[in-house]
């Protein structure tokens, strides 16, 4: 397993490497320059200042030897200077990442918590009365677009009931900052993810017990005895969560990178919400680094994924 | 062998058992009035071709017909006096792989692939017996020797993925034999094995027999298993039985035209023939079965008659049941 | 003296085991380890052995869809594994293969009429308009009827699909038809239409057969020569006759003892074998079959045996007829 894990990472290396040429050639070709965007154009004498900055920022040097001076910085975790919020992009990262880091989490509780449990339920007595008003009402939810239910849990949760916040990461008051502030701000944001990924979950474990069902081994189980609510949360079940287990590693290597549009609309301070600030700033530095952490993520997200599946899965444990 | 047979009372004894699978208009009727007596110590051999109904059979004794298209739509199916139709799902749950068991073709897809055999094994006891882990594990292994299971301690903790097919089938009818039920169901239980390893599963099977007196119901497509192992012999058509009787007399002189056709199509390394004898055709579709006998259209010696009225069972001699109009 | 159609000479086909941090190989499975053997114009050789001893995947390697790791394929005088490109393609059409699964070798989605016309479509034979007639003369010739060329595969029975199966092979008229256990998935009496067609049809189109199977009885019925394979070695290779009357390697023996008849009379004396057959990846040193054979000797654990003729058309691996 460990040996597993060491070649699976070392694997990722040339994967890495790739994705930061990637994310090197693609802001360089990006249109707009990231000097201009940080000059007050009302500045006379725009063109030596320009090539001052330049030479300040190595802009003037061959484009290979940009990328390497890039990726070393990079390598010593330091991703440059924020040119829109004036701060070392390092500093900003640290706590985005810690926000969407407890945005993930909480997200992925929730499904596990919901989505996973009424898929398992639904498949209990499938076309009946609960699969069918569970099956009608995901796709109600899963046809309307998630920032419309964003915006009426803003509605329900935050301005009607007061129970939740609505906007920001961190609030005001004694509890201000601690960890149960933390989530507390996550919970609207979380719920919003978690409603369109239950939806997806809770058809996916559906379709997995139903499919696990069906199979010899099930028939066996009951031919020896076995009370059916044991059929189901033994043998069946631990089959049906292999390719689910897989699922949520994959989703959590995606929202680990940042969930960008649920966190602008919450202006919840993560990792996506940093990025449209950088983008609506032309801010590079900013950009290459969420971008560059996001691939990580997704990355780390399929190792994750495949570890898990080797966890509950011995066929794949002893290969 | 027949000294293991006692004849008093059948163990299991089914009358006019019918498993429709019925969706929308359409009726499929898998298994449509068997008869069906087996007595303790014997091996009773169902045979027939695929989709005769001899799997439905099985799984109709078990109650545990593919919901919810399957259903036991009529008969009687009687267990040491008590008919199991009877039962609450709770008291059959009770009865499954404690009284009877059942072991399945696919020894490859029969077992959880990824629950350890130890626990595949052990859950059985758990389930009927109240004992503790280490006497649990303890007959386990013992178990697992029985059946002629080598290093069984290992294999406890082993996955079915690490086992041959042989391996897994023996597996199978350990978990089955544990609680040594009073009837195995077996449904073709050798088909996917090897012939070397499918003589190891068969010898095995009479030790079981032997040992526990257990009576045995093998389902199989194979007239040499049947030679080899049947006390009692059913030969199963379109859901029917066609012919029943003692394996002697029904190898010494089969009488329906069906059992007749199917001995003579088997080919086998005891005689030479340049054309093999064949059934033309195939099998009626289960979903419209003809008004006259089923097997008609491919009975080399069919009459007027037999396509106009169903032939029914007959006692021709005792214990030799046919269902023929020619000895009618 | 017949003459020779294929010859296949020291066979091997080693599957890499690949494991350990940077996926090295560490062994090999053996699946085909030095087989030889003639087959002649209009013979039929019939390869039996256990699950997992390597028939099919013989089977593959003379087909030339699978690459040997060693060994020369001599299909009338030509190497098939020199061969490649255009002139592979241009033997190809020499020879056939028919499956197992009848329900898994057929495309689905594909009409009859294209299924068996696809060979000689895609080899530039006929047009697919030009193929009608020759698709409805082969239908003809395997039991079925014309108008079913416009139907699709789950439209017939197991049987049916294996008649459809071998008129695909048939299309392209080939000298020699691989069947891996072209009839193993049928009832009995199915079973037997297609042996009797596949019968008929190999003096009607001269041709040769390899035929795959682990049914001893089908084989006899269908052989002329009978090759006993065991973990990727030939261990017995004789003439039908002399194999079913005189076998001598104690593996035929025992796969003999284990057929079982359908007659209460004929009681065979039975040899039970203890234990499986071997993981092909960690093959017993010396002979084989030595783990399990009744007959094992000390010189057995030590060294192979190589296959040689102890009499005509009768050759064993075997230190009990050095
Ligand atoms: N593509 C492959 N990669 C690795 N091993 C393989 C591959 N194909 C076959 N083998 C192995 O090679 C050996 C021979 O396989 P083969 O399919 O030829 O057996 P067979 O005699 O046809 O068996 P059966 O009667 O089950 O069809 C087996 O151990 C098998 O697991
Ligand atoms: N799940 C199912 N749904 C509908 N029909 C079925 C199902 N299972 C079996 N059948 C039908 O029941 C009949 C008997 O099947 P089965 O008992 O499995 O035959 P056998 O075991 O003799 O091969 C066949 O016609 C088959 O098609
Ligand atoms: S009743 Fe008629 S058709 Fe049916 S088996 Fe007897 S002779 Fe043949
Ligand atoms: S060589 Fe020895 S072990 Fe091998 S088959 Fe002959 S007697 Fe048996
Ligand atoms: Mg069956
Ligand atoms: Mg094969």
């Amino acid at each position: 397993m460990i040996a597993y894990i060491i070649r699976r990472l070392l694997g990722m290396i040339p994967m890495l490497f790739a994705i930061t040429v990637f994310v090197f050639l693609m802001m360089h070709l990006a249109p707009g320059n990231a000097i201009e965007a940080m000059i007050n154009p009302r500045i006379k004498d725009i063109a030596a200042l320009k090539q001052q900055l330049e030479i300040q920022n190595g802009l003037n040097l061959p484009l290979p030897l940009q990328y390497w001076h890039w990726l070393i910085n990079v390598l010593h975790g330091n991703f440059g200077w924020s040119f829109g919020q004036h701060e070392e992009v390092t500093q900003l990262l640290g706590p985005a990442m810690y926000n969407t880091l407890i945005l993930a989490v909480l997200s992925e509780i929730l499904i596990l918590l919901i989505g996973i449990p009424v898929g398992i339920l639904q498949a209990r007595s499938p076309y009946g009365k609960f699969d069918y008003t569970v099956s009608t009402a995901s796709f109600v939810l899963f046809s309307v677009p998630y920032y419309v239910f964003a915006i009426f849990l803003i509605y329900l949760f935050a301005i009607h009931w007061h129970v939740f916040p609505a906007q920001n990461s961190v609030g005001t008051g004694p509890l201000a900052g601690t960890f149960v502030d933390h989530i507390w701000h996550a919970m609207l944001p979380a719920i919003s993810i978690a409603l369109t990924n239950n939806t997806v979950y809770s058809r996916y474990t559906r379709g997995s017990m139903l499919d696990v069902a069906r199979q010899d081994y099930v028939r066996t189980a009951r031919a020896k005895g076995i009370p059916e609510r044991v059929v189901y949360s033994k043998h069946v079940f631990r089959n049906a969560r292999i390719p689910i287990v897989t699922q949520l590693g994959f989703d959590l290597g995606g929202l680990l990178g940042g969930a960008v549009i649920i966190e602008g609309l919450f202006s919840y301070q993560g990792m996506g919400y940093l990025t449209i600030t950088a983008v609506s700033q032309r801010d590079y530095p900013v950009i290459m680094a969420t971008t560059l952490i996001f691939a990580v993520c997704v990355l780390l997200g399929n190792l994750v994924a495949d570890i898990l599946t080797a966890v509950v899965d011995p066929r794949v444990r002893y290969n | 062998m027949a000294d293991v047979v006692d004849k008093v009372e059948p163990v299991v004894s089914v009358r006019d058992l019918r498993t429709y699978f019925i969706h929308k208009a359409e009726e499929v009727r898998a298994v449509d009035g068997i008869d069906l007596d087996v007595y303790r110590g014997q091996i009773v051999c169902i045979v027939g071709e695929s989709g005769s109904g001899k799997s439905m059979t099985a799984l109709s004794l078990m109650r545990l017909v593919p919901k919810p298209r399957g259903k036991i739509v009529s008969g009687k199916i009687m267990f040491h006096g008590v008919d199991i139709m009877q039962l609450s799902e709770a008291e059959m749950t009770k009865l499954r792989g404690n009284e009877i068991s059942m072991i399945f073709q696919e020894p490859m897809t029969a077992l959880n692939p990824v629950l350890t055999i130890g626990d595949q094994i052990a859950e059985v006891l758990v389930h009927h017996r109240r004992v503790g882990k280490r006497e649990t594990t303890a007959k386990a292994v013992e178990m697992l020797q029985f059946v002629g299971v080598p290093r069984a301690e290992q294999v406890l903790r082993e996955y079915p993925h690490q086992l041959s097919g042989g391996m897994r089938q023996r597996v199978m009818i350990a978990m089955a034999m544990i609680c040594e039920p009073k009837v195995l169901i077996a449904d073709e239980p050798t088909t996917a094995l090897d012939v070397t390893i499918q003589t190891q599963v068969l010898q095995l099977m009479r030790k079981m027999r032997d040992d526990f007196g257990t009576s045995i119901i093998l389902i199989t497509h194979d007239l040499g298993v049947v030679a080899d192992m049947a006390d009692q012999v059913i030969v199963m058509y379109a859901g029917q039985v066609v012919e029943s009787a003692n394996a002697d007399a029904l190898f010494e002189e089969p009488l329906h035209p069906y059992t007749i056709a199917l001995l003579k199509s088997v080919p086998t390394i005891d005689q030479e023939t340049e054309v093999l004898y064949y059934i033309p055709g195939s099998v009626p579709d289960a979903t419209e079965f003809p008004t006259g006998c089923r097997f008609a259209d491919r009975c080399p010696l069919a009459m007027a008659s037999c396509f106009e009225t169903a032939p029914e069972v007959r006692e021709v001699r005792p214990g030799h049941l046919v269902r023929c109009h020619l000895v009618d | 003296m017949a003459e020779v159609l294929l010859e296949v000479e020291g066979l091997k086909k080693y599957f890499p085991i690949q494991s350990g941090l940077l996926r090295r190989t560490v062994g090999h499975v053996k699946a085909v380890d030095d087989v030889s053997f003639q087959l002649n114009y209009g013979e039929t050789l019939g390869i039996v052995g256990e699950s997992g001893c390597g028939k099919s995947t013989t089977g593959r390697m003379l087909m030339r869809v699978m690459e040997p790791t060693a060994g020369r394929i001599v299909f009338d005088g030509q190497d098939l594994t020199k061969l490649r490109g255009k002139q592979l393609k241009a033997v190809r059409r020499n020879f056939q293969m028919v499956f197992q699964d009848p329900y898994a070798s057929l495309n689905p989605r594909m009409s009859i009429q294209d299924i068996i016309s696809e060979p000689l479509v895609v080899n530039g034979i006929v047009t697919a308009k030009q193929s009608e007639p020759i698709v409805v003369q082969l239908l003809e010739t395997v039991g079925l009827r014309a108008r079913d060329r416009f139907r699709y595969p789950h439209e017939f029975s197991g049987g049916q699909r294996q008649r459809i199966g071998i008129a695909r092979a048939l299309s392209l008229h080939p000298k020699l038809i691989v069947a891996d256990e072209a009839v193993s998935a049928l009832d009995v009496s199915i079973q037997a239409q297609i042996l009797n067609l596949m019968v008929s049809l190999k003096s009607e189109f001269n041709l040769s057969y390899i035929f795959i199977s682990h049914n001893l009885a089908v084989v006899k019925h269908i052989s002329d020569r009978i090759a006993v394979m065991y973990l990727g070695h030939i261990v017995e290779l004789a003439t039908k006759d002399e194999f079913y009357n005189h076998p001598l390697h104690p593996y035929s023996e025992a796969l003999l003892s284990s057929v079982l008849t359908p007659s209460r009379k004929v009681r065979r004396e039975r040899i039970i074998l203890t234990g499986d057959v071997p993981n092909p990846a960690n093959p017993p040193r010396g002979c084989p079959f030595h783990t399990r054979c009744p007959k094992v000797m000390q010189e057995c654990r030590v060294t192979r045996p190589v296959l040689r003729d102890i009499r005509a058309g009768h050759s064993i691996a075997c230190h009990l007829h050095a």
